[in-house]
């Protein structure tokens, strides 16, 4: 295929203490793609993407992430190589107001004139956000504390954009309106690899996508491929 | 809706603080003498607000840096140790000494987490007071270091049994302190405090290091700390026996900032106002009066009201946590849910 990936890892393992949840896994993310990782509860997907941004510990594997070793740096610096992070449970500051919340997301940047065209573009994508731009983050509903811990990865200006369950716990009238502004990012460009329970969702507005069961990278293919897969249909989509 | 630039709460009260040192004397209100302690707990109040309020880890050894700062800037100044630099170079020691303090307790316990670390705290400072006891040859053992020369001010001379040029010796590094933790909060530093304190994950995830965070408020706290222990040794002429130091007051000024409000300036200063209003102004007050109407046998220990301070902390704390969790003057109020 064409040049490196953005995001390329490869025989990555990893565990909690003496439990190992990872096992040589391998998946690849290029430049304008958005990439979605889907399986069962416990499968390893928000363990992959917390090894991928360096909270949770490799125990073998390389990380190569827009020509750099993620492996060499620490948490802390990941967000400033270009590789923002949407935590499980979307971990928003919650005594802190939407705004400072948005800002947060800024730390690492020192560019005021870009820093308010992406504050911009937050609002543009979540207009909500604006109208509660004063109110503490704990106070908003479940999707609009999504729609914050997306808004504020999208402040550190990311090359890819990771998501962990944006879905989970949340209204299904805005899971529809999240989904949608993950749609809108990926039309402007954006990189993404989106981890999510609700496989035909994800699936349908991926490029590509990988199975994990247990620790393990079982299957991949397009979102259409996997779509059309009968293993994929009896497992993860309930046909 | 427009909202006008309100004056804060902290600068009523040192408004008030300042009204009162110009009224106290002409209106005979004796109020300065204890306001003297009020103004040192606030410093100390300060400190802990930065790494409890701000940063969000309890600590509970917050004496130790006060008897740090008491000793080194009884080191610095007293005339049976070489040194001898005088108020001010000592007072800049003691604060070098106390941020330096902070960091070496902070560098091997900050990667620990919540109630752990609160128990190191707790730890820390009954050691310190241990060493202070024993370390003879240099703290003088429980007689402290004594006597401390006064301070001497431009313009103002040598401060000796007055009040008043203390009060606003006191007063002032308090405002200097206040301007301090109020730059600190709104800058990078104290931004990325309150990140950890709210989700240290998260905040790890905004690029933001959460263990040298934690150091810099450790050591700001204890700087803090450690200018109140230096005021109180330097009022008193002595840093007094190291038991002084003790887990009561570490309580005391935790006591100060969950009463006046976590992760509030404004409220550590009501906070000390209230607890050490109360316990050197409003209860000896009241004592002197029952007393002088007959009402209570000075002999009798339970009936001086002297003597209920720490039922009326406990007290206090009781009903605030009932009726007040937040604080009398919780962090960013009116900003919180307010218009668009």
């Amino acid at each position: 295929m064409s040049a490196e990936p953005l995001l390329r890892v490869h025989g990555l393992c990893a565990g909690y203490g003496p439990v190992d949840v990872l096992h040589d896994v391998a998946l690849e993310v290029r430049q304008g793609e958005i990439v979605s990782l889907i399986g069962a509860n416990g499968a390893g997907k928000s363990s992959t993407l917390r090894c991928i941004s360096r909270i949770l510990a490799a125990r073998s594997g390389s990380l190569r992430f827009a020509g750099r070793d993620l492996l060499a740096m620490p948490a802390h610096d990941v967000v400033a190589a270009g590789l923002a992070h949407v935590p499980e449970g979307r971990r928003i500051f919650p005594r802190l107001t939407v705004l400072e919340n948005l800002e947060m997301g800024a730390y690492r940047r020192g560019d005021a004139a870009a820093i308010a065209r992406d504050l911009h573009h937050v609002r543009e994508l979540f207009p909500i956000l604006r109208d509660r731009e004063r109110q503490q983050g704990g106070t908003l509903s479940g999707g609009e504390q999504q729609m914050l811990a997306i808004g504020r990865a999208m402040m550190s200006e990311p090359r890819l954009l990771m998501m962990d369950e944006p879905s989970m716990g949340i209204a299904p009238i805005l899971v529809t309106r999240i989904f949608d502004a993950v749609k809108r990012l990926r039309d402007q460009g954006m990189t993404i690899l989106l981890v999510e329970q609700n496989a035909r969702a994800a699936l349908r507005l991926s490029d590509r996508a990988y199975v994990m069961e247990t620790g393990r990278i079982t299957l991949s293919g397009t979102g259409a491929e996997l779509l059309q897969d009968r293993r994929v249909q009896e497992a993860y989509l309930g046909d | 809706m427009i909202r006008g630039r309100s004056l804060s709460p902290s600068w009523i009260l040192l408004g008030g603080a300042v009204l009162l040192g110009l009224l106290d004397r002409p209106l005979g209100l004796g109020l300065v003498d204890p306001m003297r302690g009020v103004l040192v707990f606030a410093l100390l109040g300060l400190g802990l607000n930065v790494v409890t309020g701000f940063t969000g880890l309890l600590h509970l050894g917050m004496a130790a840096f006060m008897a740090i700062g008491a000793y080194a800037f009884a080191i610095g100044t007293c005339d049976i140790y070489p040194f001898q630099l005088g108020f001010w170079p000592a007072m800049v020691l003691t604060v070098v000494v106390g941020a330096v303090a902070g960091f070496l307790l902070g560098a091997p316990t900050l990667g620990l987490r919540g109630d752990y670390l609160a128990i190191v705290t707790l730890g820390f400072g009954e050691i310190v007071q241990d060493v202070m006891k024993n370390m003879d040859a240099i703290t003088k053992g429980t007689q402290g270091i004594n006597p401390l020369p006064p301070p001497v001010l431009p313009g103002v001379g040598e401060l000796g049994s007055e009040e008043g040029p203390w009060y606003w010796l006191f007063l002032g590094l308090l405002v200097l302190a206040v301007m301090a933790c109020r730059n600190l909060e709104r800058s990078r530093t104290g931004r990325a405090w309150l990140a950890v304190r709210e989700d240290e994950l998260a905040a790890s995830c905004m690029g933001i290091a959460p263990i040298p965070a934690k150091m810099y408020a450790f050591a700001t706290g204890a700087a803090l700390a450690a200018m109140a222990g230096g005021l109180w040794a330097s009022l008193y002429a002595s840093t007094g026996e190291p038991g002084n130091y003790d887990f009561q007051v570490s309580i005391l000024a935790l006591c100060i900032v969950i009463v006046g409000g976590m992760g509030s300036i404004d409220g550590v200063l009501v906070g000390s106002l209230a607890m050490i209003g109360v316990a050197n102004i409003a209860l000896p007050k009241l004592a002197a009066w029952l007393q002088a109407r007959g009402v209570v046998d000075p002999s009798n220990v339970l009936g001086s009201p002297n003597n209920w301070k720490y039922l009326v902390f406990g007290v206090v704390l009781m009903v605030m946590m009932r009726v007040r969790p937040e604080g009398l003057l919780p962090a960013r109020l009116g900003r919180v849910g307010g218009g668009r």
